[in-house]
């Protein structure tokens, strides 16, 4: 618990620190946040009028701070472009992509893991030739690409998934466990589309750590005692071969809110990737740094996961060095 | 173990599961259109508002100023009484009388009157506000600069209102027409501080529809509004605009049928349409959007560094005859057939085809002609005096950057074959593609020697706009002509249209001649309907002009319009 409570405390800093640098990067960078919503022929002083509504015509360590004092009271600030405090944007948003790429998360490493398993189980076989080939397949098809035909092929030549969107029209008037159903086949595609194709990956890793473990000699004095094949297979390898896969794990959780701006461009998913994307492209500066920041905090958290897992997986391994 | 039993139960389940009401939503839909935006709107505050999807909504929600239609065949605006019952132009167009419906209300009830449309002008014309849409008072009264809210809007009663303008103008009512905003709401802020108001984002109806829900970059809802007295509550129980950015994922879901109404349609996309998808019609809009090329007139570097004080030619492109070369060298014809089709046409000049009054006919787009590009340059001196391929002229090589913006494969294509057919003239093209916001910012400041841009004309010709001065920031080119500046002087005060076209006509020819941009085409948008969506009004003044008054019918009703 100190450790966690530790390691939670010294991302402070690190967070600190790159929110400012995000605040000055976006600043410095070319491109001025006005020009977009003010006519280009207005007389000059209305767009100094508009920086000055928005507080862009003060030095940048006056913004800077301005902005620190803001959120260290819990206020992103204001949209830009949006009209709306970026608080209750990021709160629209977040639980949506949360949904994709949760699910999208957890189907890449169930069915990754499964698949890793078996193959490395039916090393050689006909299966494994064939597992792998469809694996490497979708790995390396583009997401974009693979949306669209998906598409076309499960919505509008063989129609039995919704092609966008992350609800039907007027779906909140449904009974509550129609709306689900009809939220979860919104997922089916997207999650295909961003789970399959990463499973493929994951499932590699996990057949290669697999064939070492199984190698080994504690696997073969387990056979040796008699025990079955599930037993040998689950208790005993499958938590070994797991380790670097929590390392992926560990590496994926950021992708939870940000990795998913070309699925979400596909399908119509309001979510948080295309919200950042807008951002960075309209220069709303309080909306860029604020994603910057959850993100940030993110890949803390994930890398904090990920050594928690270690542990649980591993217990060799015992946080904070007491062990 | 065997496996087959669980697994085929598996398959059972998730085919039962993707069967499910797929395709169904909440119920209710029957008498819902639904719409495709391309983007999501930024407000629904029509005085904040950049974007033409931002523009379109509003008609759900407003009393229009007049029930405008525009006539195809004289290529003009024809005004119909709307909010306004009555209009009388005074002191040979100088000022207008305008009479308003005492009937026409607001969602709580309360009369749209004089006082809603004066504070309408009062917050386009305040700095602190920075309307995009401040052009709508620009030709009304100032003092000291400022605009004169009292001098240039007057209301004689409850129902009666005189706008006062600068000058004559056959056009002046289309500056009325933007729609006004409750002045009960929008009183108490500060004009500064508008943008953060509530009610940009959940406004007060007094259109035909009613603001339900707004969830952003998904869907906004509208509901008949059952209090609106003028143009009467939207006949159908409502309106949903589903927002898919991707312009394939909106096809199919128009081709699916889940969606009623989509626009664009790419050009590419048309044929399919029409030879499988015979439930979906197509419209053709009037081309109010064209591709240009701005040449650096003269070099603007100087011009800023000196304040505006120094004007010198710029070193490529301050000479009528290498702008001439420029077009030449240009195959527009292959870009447009490669991109456009019959949804576009070549440009000859900046008024819309679609003004058909005012277009000078004796011009003809220059034709592609490496030769005569070749005959022009060595005239005006520029020969490959080296040998390297590349013409120079007193040691300066004819090389430059063609800025574009990122994220329209068209324009993309375009500046591929330009720098290609400007190769082989002997031209070097450095291609930069940039953001729209650094974009725009170059523009503004005029940084730049060449830029390929689209601009979207207003439904009233104002050449001011791109061609009155150099600070102009439409005047991409920093083309100055005296005559053109007296033209524009006359047009603009001319009593009537007629007298009007004889400048415009004049004012193209110079153009044309002086080539300050290279104009490239004019672009048609295809908007794609399901036919199930009656009594649309899609024309050049929005394809939801009129949304009040859609009708969901029989998709097989209409097959023989074809």
């Amino acid at each position: 618990m100190r450790y966690i409570l530790r390691r939670i405390a010294s991302a402070i800093p690190l967070l600190f620190g790159l929110v400012t640098v995000t605040f000055i990067i976006v600043h410095l960078a070319p491109g001025d946040p006005t020009a977009l919503f003010i006519d280009r022929d207005a007389d000059p002083s209305y767009a100094q009028n508009l920086k000055t509504a928005l507080g862009l015509d003060q030095p940048l360590h006056i913004q800077y701070f301005r902005w620190l004092k803001q959120v260290a009271t819990g206020d992103f600030g204001f949209s830009f472009t949006k009209n709306a405090p970026v608080s209750d944007l990021l709160a629209e948003a977040v639980p949506r992509t949360l949904l994709l790429s949760g699910s999208a998360l957890a189907v890449n490493f169930l069915m990754g893991i499964a698949i890793g398993i078996f193959t490395a189980l039916r090393r050689g076989t006909r299966f494994d030739r064939w597992v792998n080939t469809i694996a490497l397949f979708m790995y390396s098809m583009p997401e974009f690409w693979l949306g669209l035909m998906l598409i076309f092929a499960f919505s509008l030549a063989i129609p039995i998934f919704p092609a966008s969107g992350c609800k039907s029209p007027l779906a909140e008037y449904l009974p509550w466990y129609e709306y689900i159903l009809d939220v979860l086949q919104h997922l089916v595609l997207p999650v295909v589309v961003l789970g399959v194709a990463s499973a493929a990956a994951t499932a590699r890793y996990v057949r290669g750590s697999m064939l070492d473990v199984i190698q080994q000699d504690y696997i073969r004095t387990a056979r040796a005692k008699g025990l079955g094949e599930i037993s040998v297979i689950g208790k005993h390898a499958l938590r070994n071969a797991l380790i670097p896969v929590v390392t992926l794990f560990g590496l994926s959780f950021p992708f939870l809110l940000g990795g998913a701006v070309i699925v979400e461009t596909v399908f119509a998913w309001p979510g948080m990737g295309k919200m950042t994307v807008d951002a960075i492209f309209t220069r709303d500066y309080p909306m860029i740094i604020a994603t910057t920041l959850v993100s940030g905090t993110m890949v803390i958290a994930g890398n904090l996961l990920a050594d928690i897992l270690y542990a649980l997986i591993d217990p060799r391994i015992r946080l904070g060095g007491e062990g | 173990m065997n496996l087959r039993v669980p697994m085929t139960l598996v398959v059972f389940a998730l085919l039962a599961f993707a069967f499910h009401s797929c395709g169904k939503s909440g119920g209710g839909l029957e008498n819902t259109a639904i719409v495709a935006l391309s983007a999501d709107v930024e407000n629904f505050n029509p005085i904040l508002t950049t974007s033409t999807v931002s523009s379109e909504v509003q008609y759900c929600l407003y009393p229009q100023m007049f029930d405008l239609t525009f006539d195809l065949a004289r290529g003009r605006l024809i005004y119909k009484p709307g909010l306004v019952k009555r209009w009388e132009m005074l002191d040979s167009g100088r000022a207008i009388k305008l009479v308003l419906r005492r009937d026409v209300r607001w969602e709580n009830g309360l009369i749209v009157s004089p006082q809603d449309v004066k504070f309408t002008y009062e917050l386009l014309g305040d700095p602190s506000v920075a309307s995009p849409q401040k052009h709508y008072v620009d030709d009304m009264i100032f003092t000291n600069g400022k605009f004169d809210l009292d001098k240039s809007i007057e209301i004689l009663d409850d129902s009666t209102m005189l706008f006062h303008f600068r000058r004559g103008h056959p056009n002046q009512l289309f500056y009325l027409t933007i729609p006004p905003l409750p002045k009960y709401v929008f009183k108490d802020i500060e004009p500064r501080s508008i943008r953060q108001h509530p009610a940009n984002l959940k406004p007060l109806s007094g259109g035909p529809y009613r603001f339900e829900r707004w969830t952003r970059h998904q869907e906004i809802v509208f509901a008949s509004n059952p209090k609106c007295t003028y143009p009467g509550p939207a006949i159908l129980d409502g309106v949903i605009f589903r927002i898919i950015t991707e312009p394939q994922t909106r096809l199919m879901e128009l081709k699916k049928g889940t969606i009623d109404l989509m626009w664009p349609v790419q050009p590419e996309d048309v044929d399919d349409l029409k030879e499988s998808y015979r439930e979906i019609r197509l419209e053709t809009l009037p081309p109010r959007q064209y591709e240009y090329i701005a040449w650096a007139n003269i070099d603007f570097q100087e011009y800023r560094k000196s304040g505006g004080k120094t004007i010198r030619p710029h070193r490529l492109f301050g000479e009528t005859r290498v702008r001439q070369a420029l077009t030449y060298a240009i195959d527009r014809k292959s870009i447009l057939d490669a991109k456009l089709g019959k949804y576009g046409e070549l440009a000859v000049g900046d008024i819309s085809p679609m003004f058909r009054w005012a277009i000078n006919t004796n011009l003809r787009p220059y034709p592609y002609s490496p030769e005569q590009a070749r005959s022009l340059l060595r005239q005006a001196g520029w020969q490959d005096t080296d040998g390297d391929g590349v013409l120079d002229r007193n040691g300066v090589k004819f090389e430059f950057s063609l800025l574009y913006n990122v994220g329209n494969a068209r324009r993309a294509y375009a500046a591929t074959v330009i720098q290609e057919n400007l190769k082989q003239v002997g031209i070097v093209v450095h291609l930069v593609p940039l953001e729209a916001t650094v974009l725009y910012e170059k523009m503004n400041t005029k940084d730049y020697d060449a830029v390929l841009a689209g601009y979207n004309v207003s439904l009233s010709i104002d050449p001011a706009d791109r061609w009155g001065s150099i600070d102009n920031p439409f005047n991409s080119a920093g083309f100055q002509n005296d005559r053109v500046k007296e033209l524009i002087n006359l047009g603009m005060n001319a009593i009537d249209e007629e007298k009007a076209a004889y400048y415009w006509k004049e004012l193209q020819a110079i153009l044309h001649q002086e080539q300050p941009f290279t104009f490239m085409y004019w672009i048609k948008d295809i908007v794609g309907v399901n036919r199930r969506l009656k009594q649309t009004n899609i024309s050049t003044l929005g394809v939801l002009e009129g949304i009040g008054k859609w009708k969901i019918g029989d998709p097989r009703s209409s097959y023989s319009m074809d």
